[in-house]
């Protein structure tokens, strides 16, 4: 019969202690590194890849977090909970890439709004139209 | 009347059930925390240079923190496993301890780095020209005001070093503190204050006091809070920030004063009363001043909301854990240890989801 | 830890020794006002939503007044209003000789709005309903976490308190709509936004402990046998509610909390830059902020907002339906998994309320594909439910009645909602009152019948006593006629492009007032429809005058119902005592078949209840 979890009291107080302290020490060194590398590199880094940086420290720590303190790995819905945490996370890059998405207007200026025009009607010239900028001369 | 699998799991979803509350419970907190954090993302992109003004973070109290929440992270951790050990002292130590770490995270938070920010204000000017003329006074910048000017500009703004053209000198903020006020007599003479102390603390003199924006000049209703229309001001003693700034080689009367009030020498150009030399900004000068207060811009905005949301976890987070301290506590781990090391479990769960949340904060808030 | 715990093991839990509850003798505060039974905390809720229910009502009935007589008083309650009612903030009554001024009129639409949604239906149908009827129907002794249900209900009580001081605060209740847009929302003067908000997150806060008890409530506590599958259909829809609660609510307190700090900290979360209020000088604050992030937080919860309004209204639907054909539910299965998928899709379609907002065509594009896409599931649920009566013989009770209207005015107000999903009719459609008489026939003639025929449906479990059935045919009849009177005609108003929202109920634009003008203004029949539609309404209160002393009336002097299942239902909730105890079965219920076990071959009577052992082969 499943249980929320089936380690010994021995468990708990050797190895269990011991991953504690682990991960512990895997936070601390990921904080003092994501610090001392803005500090000293501030400057070179551009900002993409402090970002990536900095979110990937991030997500290490969340992970060990995630995985060890919430102890979600042997936890017997491990499965359950971790996918859905996993498929939250793509959801809400999709949600934002939508949403920041919706505000960009996706013709660039000088281009033609072509959207709902389909192939041969790309072609058409509306009265009135400038004559479509060509792609080559822009710039 | 009992309700079944309080303290044990049920065999068929192998979870009791506070466990599955506390998950469930979670999920809401993601999407709450996932909103605002989009919030966000959304106010970032979208932001105009020289908006979103981060640069100024302090990052030593941001990692400080950050290392302090881990503690009490791994603390908590430790009071759990030592009640599946049946013990209760251990608990009680690691409990206390994990309590104190949290307590520290939010003195320091309320305490040293909001007060910090709310002391702190951003000048911009009416005109280019009004901003030169601030930023190359002989006794400040001098002529090669920009280099300073674009240094300080990047490091708060622009870190990839691209919008320093799209955006007008006037607009480029003066940061410091404000000292001392400039007010004119119905004869003509002008007075001056000192920023000094209210209710007995020099903190709310200069904290949050001080609002001026052009725009609320001649409006009749919807003027938002405005301390220069209401107080008659005329110019300001500023203080520029030591940090960025080098400090204004001349100080002028208003400064000396206020050095007096804190007790330092009454010298001038005295070394201890250096750091108190400061400018005096026209009204005439200045298009918006505000301190680093919520209502700044959309970064400062964004920072309390976000760092209040988790603060206020935080301090219901203490209630509980001093809650399972207490003697009633005691009596529900004696009359059902299982049962409680179960809340002790939960409380967990939802403690390091605070930490979590803080894990994403620190890099969005202070580093990137 | 390490003990593997039988089921009848952890029934009788380990905890005897700790106490045992006296039920017989408690005060009366304990047993009806801070009682933490799921029953007594159902039925605050759901009087106390009838109660706002009715205050909605009466909001737009003074609306409509003003609508059908612009610049008359409003009989009686003018006066009563004028003198009573707040002031706005230059001191000058907003009912100047009982005549609704425009003020007046955005806050009572704003307040009709809020108060039907949020203080209304989702309580009366998620919360009342679902707290009362789920753990009876899983077998269950209460909610899984008692103490928080009661904080629920309390939150919730908090926040009605706030919205109705509100209405009595200098300056009145908030003006800005019932969807709060900003920059308008952030910046009207009056602190009527500022109460909505702190009491929209006391709302929040309360359905998310919830949706969180409901959830669990339903993962955990099932009675032995009561499998996923066994589950009476109303269970998933409630599952499916809570979840949608759970997930969709959080994003609109963000958006609340971010709102209350752009009016009360000044900052600029809604607010661009170079923002104008009144006068010609931009607003003093920072800018910089999205006015369409509050769209998309707001409609995050908005769209799943409506499934919370209509899931539970599909579950009564489907119990009575089955009860009263005799029949099983058609395509229980096809029925779970579309609700789960609706609720899932529900999610990725928020953006349909904003083609209006420039949005790019692609993202546009996205947005009209999974809004077709959720229709399917809609469909699926109206076609099982339809499937359902297919050679029933049929019970016409009223609560069956108003069960079977729901399938047709549900059908209306989902058929009309297909052009307002796609961006080229919607561009015309949009917020006019095309919009309203489509949302409408979905929550009024949609959700009130579905919630008015679980009240008669349930009324004898809750009671002991029926509701009188002439009236309630009555009730029924006048209700479905005087529905249709009163929203159909909208559709008209709205294709002729009446805008929503307007005090004066269009007279600015129509051709009375412009005669000069040779297209586009509003035709004498389409302005002289609002007195008919207001007529409607003044009908549609007296009708429903018969369902309030019905329902008091029977309370007391109903008849008699015989027995424990007077409804003759397959379902564990009837197999309970009536009403059902604290703690609510004497033994746990052991489930032994499907929830609709109606007219099985070879069984002995046209219902097999869920605790029958002897049952047929096949099913
Ligand atoms: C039979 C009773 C009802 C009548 C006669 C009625 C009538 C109306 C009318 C005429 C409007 C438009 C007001 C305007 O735009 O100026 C309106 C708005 C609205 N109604 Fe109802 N309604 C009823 C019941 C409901 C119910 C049960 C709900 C539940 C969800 C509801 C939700 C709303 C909402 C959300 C609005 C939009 C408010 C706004 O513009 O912000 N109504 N109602
Ligand atoms: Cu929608």
């Amino acid at each position: 019969m499943p249980m929320a979890d089936n380690h010994s009291p021995e468990y708990y107080k050797g190895p269990f202690k011991r991953i504690i302290w682990i991960v512990g020490a895997i936070l601390i060194a990921g904080t003092i590194a994501s610090f001392t590398v803005d500090y000293i590199y501030a400057e070179e880094l551009t900002f993409k890849q402090a970002l990536y940086f900095g979110l990937g420290i991030a997500c290490i720590k969340a992970t060990a977090v995630i995985l060890y303190f919430m102890h979600l790995l042997w936890d017997i819905k491990f499965k359950t909970i971790s996918l859905t945490l996993a498929s939250t996370v793509l959801f809400f890059i999709g949600m934002m890439w939508l949403t920041v998405g919706s505000e960009v207007d996706s013709v660039k200026p000088g281009q033609d709004d072509t959207t709902w025009l389909h192939g041969a009607q790309k072609d058409i010239k509306f009265k009135g139209d400038k004559s479509p900028a060509d792609p080559t001369q822009t710039q | 009347m009992e309700i079944p699998y309080n303290s044990t799991a049920r065999p068929d979803t192998g979870l009791y059930n506070g466990k599955v509350g506390i998950w469930l419970f979670l999920a809401s907190e993601i999407m709450l925390f996932g909103a605002v954090f989009s919030g966000y993302v959304l106010l970032r992109v979208g932001a105009d240079p020289g908006i979103w003004s981060m640069g100024l973070m302090n990052k030593w109290v941001g990692a400080f923190n950050t290392l302090i929440l881990i503690a009490s992270s791994a603390t908590i951790v430790l009071a759990w496993v030592s009640l599946k050990l049946k013990d209760w002292a251990g608990y009680r130590k690691w409990k206390i301890a994990t309590v104190i770490f949290a307590s520290l995270f939010l003195i320091v938070k309320w305490s040293y780095e909001w007060p910090a920010k709310f002391t702190h204000y951003d000048i911009t000017f009416k005109s280019d020209e009004k901003a030169v003329e601030v930023f190359s006074d002989p006794d400040f910048l001098g002529k090669d005001y920009e280099a300073k000017l674009k240094e300080v500009w990047h490091k708060r703004f622009d870190r990839d070093e691209k919008d320093w053209d799209k955006v007008d000198l006037k607009d480029k903020p003066l940061d410091g503190h404000i000292v001392g006020y400039y007010t004119k007599n119905d004869d003509g003479t002008e007075e001056h204050h000192p920023v000094g102390e209210a209710f007995g603390l020099s903190f709310w003199s200069h904290a949050l006091a001080w609002r001026y924006d052009e725009r609320n000049e001649g409006r009749v209703t919807g003027a938002k809070r405005d301390t220069f229309l209401k107080r008659g001001i005329v110019a300001i003693d500023f203080e520029p920030a030591h940090g960025t700034w080098p400090a204004p080689r001349h100080a002028h009367a208003g400064a000396i004063r206020y050095a007096e009030l804190k007790g330092g020498s009454k010298h001038d150009g005295d070394d201890h009363s250096a750091h108190h030399h400061s400018l005096r900004i026209e009204k005439s000068q200045i298009s918006r001043l505000s301190s680093y207060e919520p209502a700044h811009s959309t970064f400062f905005a964004t920072y309390y909301t976000l760092t209040g949301l988790h603060a206020l976890h935080v301090f219901g987070g203490i209630l509980v854990m001093l809650y399972h301290l207490l003697p009633v506590s005691r009596r529900v781990y004696e009359a059902d240890p299982e049962r409680f090391t179960n809340r002790i479990e939960i409380t967990g769960l939802f403690w390091h989801f605070v930490d979590l949340v803080w894990i994403f904060l620190f890099p969005i808030l202070y580093l990137l | 830890m390490e003990t593997t715990t039988q089921t009848e093991a952890a029934r009788h839990d380990h905890h005897e020794s700790k106490e045992g509850h006296g039920h017989g003798h408690q005060h009366f505060l304990t047993k009806y006002v801070f009682s933490s039974d799921h029953k007594v905390i159902g039925i605050q809720y759901g009087v106390t939503s009838l109660v706002f229910l009715m205050i909605g009502f009466l909001l737009i009935m003074a609306m409509r007044w003003q609508i059908a007589n612009p610049g008359e008083s409003i009989p009686v309650m003018g006066a009563v209003l004028e003198n009573i009612y707040a002031h706005n903030n230059t001191g000058e009554s907003v009912f100047k000789d009982g005549v609704m001024s425009a003020d007046a009129y955005n806050q009572f639409g704003a307040m009709h709005g809020t108060i039907m949604v949020f203080l209304a239906i989702v309580p009366l149908g998620f919360a009342a309903f679902g707290n009362y009827i789920v753990p009876l129907q899983i077998g269950a002794p209460d909610m899984c976490f008692p103490r928080i249900n009661m904080a629920s209900f309390w939150a919730f009580f908090a926040g009605c308190t706030v919205m109705t001081v509100s209405f009595f605060i200098p300056g009145g209740a908030a003006q800005a709509g019932w969807t709060s847009y900003s920059p308008l929302a952030s910046v009207i003067p009056t602190d009527g936004q500022t109460y909505w908000l702190i009491g929209m997150i006391l709302l929040i806060t309360s359905s998310l402990l919830g949706a969180v008890n409901f959830i669990a409530t339903i993962i955990q506590l099932r009675s032995p046998g009561m499998t996923w599958f066994r589950m009476p259909f109303f269970v998933w829809a409630q599952f499916v509610t809570a979840f949608l609660l759970l997930l969709a609510f959080p994003p609109l307190e963000a958006a609340g909390i971010m709102q209350l700090m752009d009016r009360v900290c000044d900052t600029s979360f809604f607010l661009p830059s170079g923002v104008f209020d009144t006068g010609s000088t931009p607003m003093a604050v920072s800018g910089g902020g999205s006015p369409l992030l509050w769209q998309h937080l707001f409609w995050f919860l908005g769209h799943p907002e409506v499934y919370v309004l209509i899931l539970p209204a599909i579950g009564i639907v489907a119990e009575i339906l089955c009860n009263s054909a005799r029949r099983p539910l058609w395509g229980y299965k096809v029925m779970v998994g579309s609700v789960l998928v609706l609720g899932f899709l529900s999610f990725i379609v928020w953006a349909h309320h904003m083609y209006l907002t420039g949005m790019s065509a692609k993202v546009a594009t996205f947005f009209q594909t999974t809004t077709m896409i959720i229709s399917i599931p809609s469909v699926i649920l109206l076609t099982c439910l339809f499937m359902t009566l297919w050679k029933g013989s049929i019970r016409f009770t009223t609560a069956s009645l108003f069960a079977l209207a729901f399938l047709p005015m549900f059908g209306i107000g989902g058929l009309t909602g297909l052009p307002l999903g796609f961006s080229f009719t919607d561009l015309h459609l949009h917020d006019s009152y095309y919009v309203i008489a489509h949302f409408h026939y979905v929550v009024a003639p949609g959700s009130i019948f579905a919630l008015l025929a679980g009240i008669y449906y349930w009324f004898p479990k809750m009671t002991g006593r029926r509701m009188n059935e002439y009236w309630g045919k009555v009730h029924f009849w006048g209700s479905l006629i005087f529905m249709n009177i009163i929203f159909m005609p909208m559709f008209i108003q709205g294709f002729a492009g009446l805008s929503r929202r307007m005090s004066d109920g269009g007279a600015t634009y129509s051709l009375l007032q412009n005669p000069d003008v040779t297209s586009g203004a509003l035709s004498d029949l389409i302005i002289k429809l609002n007195e008919y539609i207001t007529t409607g309404a003044f009908g549609m209160f007296l009708i429903q005058i018969v369902f309030v002393i019905n329902f008091f009336y029977s309370i007391r002097h109903g008849e008699k119902v015989n027995g424990d299942n007077p409804a003759e239902s397959t379902t564990l909730e009837w197999q309970a005592p009536t009403p059902p105890p604290h703690g609510n079965f004497d033994t746990p219920p052991e489930v032994h078949g499907e929830p609709y076990a109606y007219s099985l071959p070879g069984a002995n009577s046209d219902f097999t209840p869920q605790t029958e052992k002897n049952r047929p082969e096949t099913a």
